[in-house]
């Protein structure tokens, strides 16, 4: 029981089901569309005590608004996952990429820096991300988080792809 | 406060859950992505379709929250740059394995590379204000 709950990867569809009750949940106890990306704006906000005009809106105005909360909620929850798991405390991460490929650490350090990076201005351009666009968006079978959605995984398609061809050289990962 | 303990135990919540069905695993994304294991996109199908069904048991409810007021959804609309914006993101997704959610999983996990991708999406939300600061109509 332990093993299955607490180790094991969990099924598809016990992920699928808890993560999707989150949309009405945070509606029904919080009136709050569910979305993560946005607190980046919140956490930028906080470190960089920026006085760029979009920081200073309506929606930043709680700087430390609930947004930051549910961030480090997020992290704790898996950091508690991933001890009961017994992963290890610290690693490098995204082993597969790392393991095949023979790259100094800043040379992944600067490839995921960049990656964060088109995350973090896609997410702002698109208007949300994974959660408030596919998941939230889709939901709410709305149009528009639709056609965002197949945009992002057309181009994660395509990342992918490349990475595999030109980084890989064809390989499996 | 209050809220702000709720939305904490709300996202300790997403956080466990994300980690445990692996959605926070570079190789699941990265096989999502060349169609080798659709895991994770069934994880997303799932989601989707149980919050709209979560979501129309609260309209049949009334489309009321606990404490009685109207649930309003909120839309996002899109700008001239969202198209492109999604672009982006969609190749950010694949190059790092993560999305502003997962790579929040992947730190609590202790994946070291992680902190370098979630240090990208500080910056990247930094240049989106710096570029609005600059052309303050350009995603209009």
């Amino acid at each position: 029981m332990f093993q299955a709950i607490f180790v094991n990867t969990w099924p598809w569809w016990v992920g699928g089901v808890l993560i999707g009750l989150l949309v009405p949940a945070l509606y029904f106890f919080q009136n709050t569309a569910l979305g993560v990306s946005t607190g980046y704006g919140n956490l930028v906000k906080i470190i960089s005590r920026s006085s760029l005009p979009w920081l200073q809106g309506e929606k930043f105005a709680d700087t430390w608004g609930w947004r930051v909360f549910f961030i480090a909620g997020m992290i704790l929850g898996a950091f508690v996952a991933g001890r009961l798991s017994g992963r290890p405390l610290i690693s490098r991460g995204m082993p597969l990429f790392t393991e095949v490929l023979n790259w100094p650490f800043f040379a992944y350090a600067l490839y995921f820096f960049i990656g964060g990076l088109f995350l973090g201005l896609g997410a702002r351009f698109a208007g949300g991300c994974t959660s408030g666009h596919s998941i939230h968006g889709i939901a709410n079978l709305h149009k528009s988080s639709i056609i965002i959605t197949i945009i992002f995984l057309v181009f994660g398609v395509i990342a992918a792809a490349f990475l595999r061809t030109v980084l890989l050289g064809g390989g499996g990962m | 406060m209050r809220k702000k303990l709720c939305f904490l135990a709300f996202g300790f919540y997403f956080g466990f859950v994300l980690s445990r069905v692996g959605a926070s695993d570079y190789q699941v994304i990265f096989r999502m992505f060349t169609g080798e294991d659709l895991h994770l996109a069934w994880v997303i199908l799932t989601a989707i379709i149980v919050g709209n069904l979560g979501m129309r048991y609260l309209k049949a409810r009334g489309n009321l929250d606990r404490d009685g007021r109207a649930i309003a959804i909120k839309k996002k609309e899109l700008g001239r740059l969202s198209i492109i914006g999604a672009a982006i993101f969609g190749i950010g997704w694949g190059m790092a394995g993560a999305c502003p959610g997962t790579v929040l999983a992947q730190i609590g996990e202790g994946r070291i590379l992680a902190l370098f991708t979630f240090s990208g999406m500080l910056a990247g939300t930094y240049l989106y204000g710096y570029i609005l600061a600059r052309w303050p109509g350009v995603n209009k």
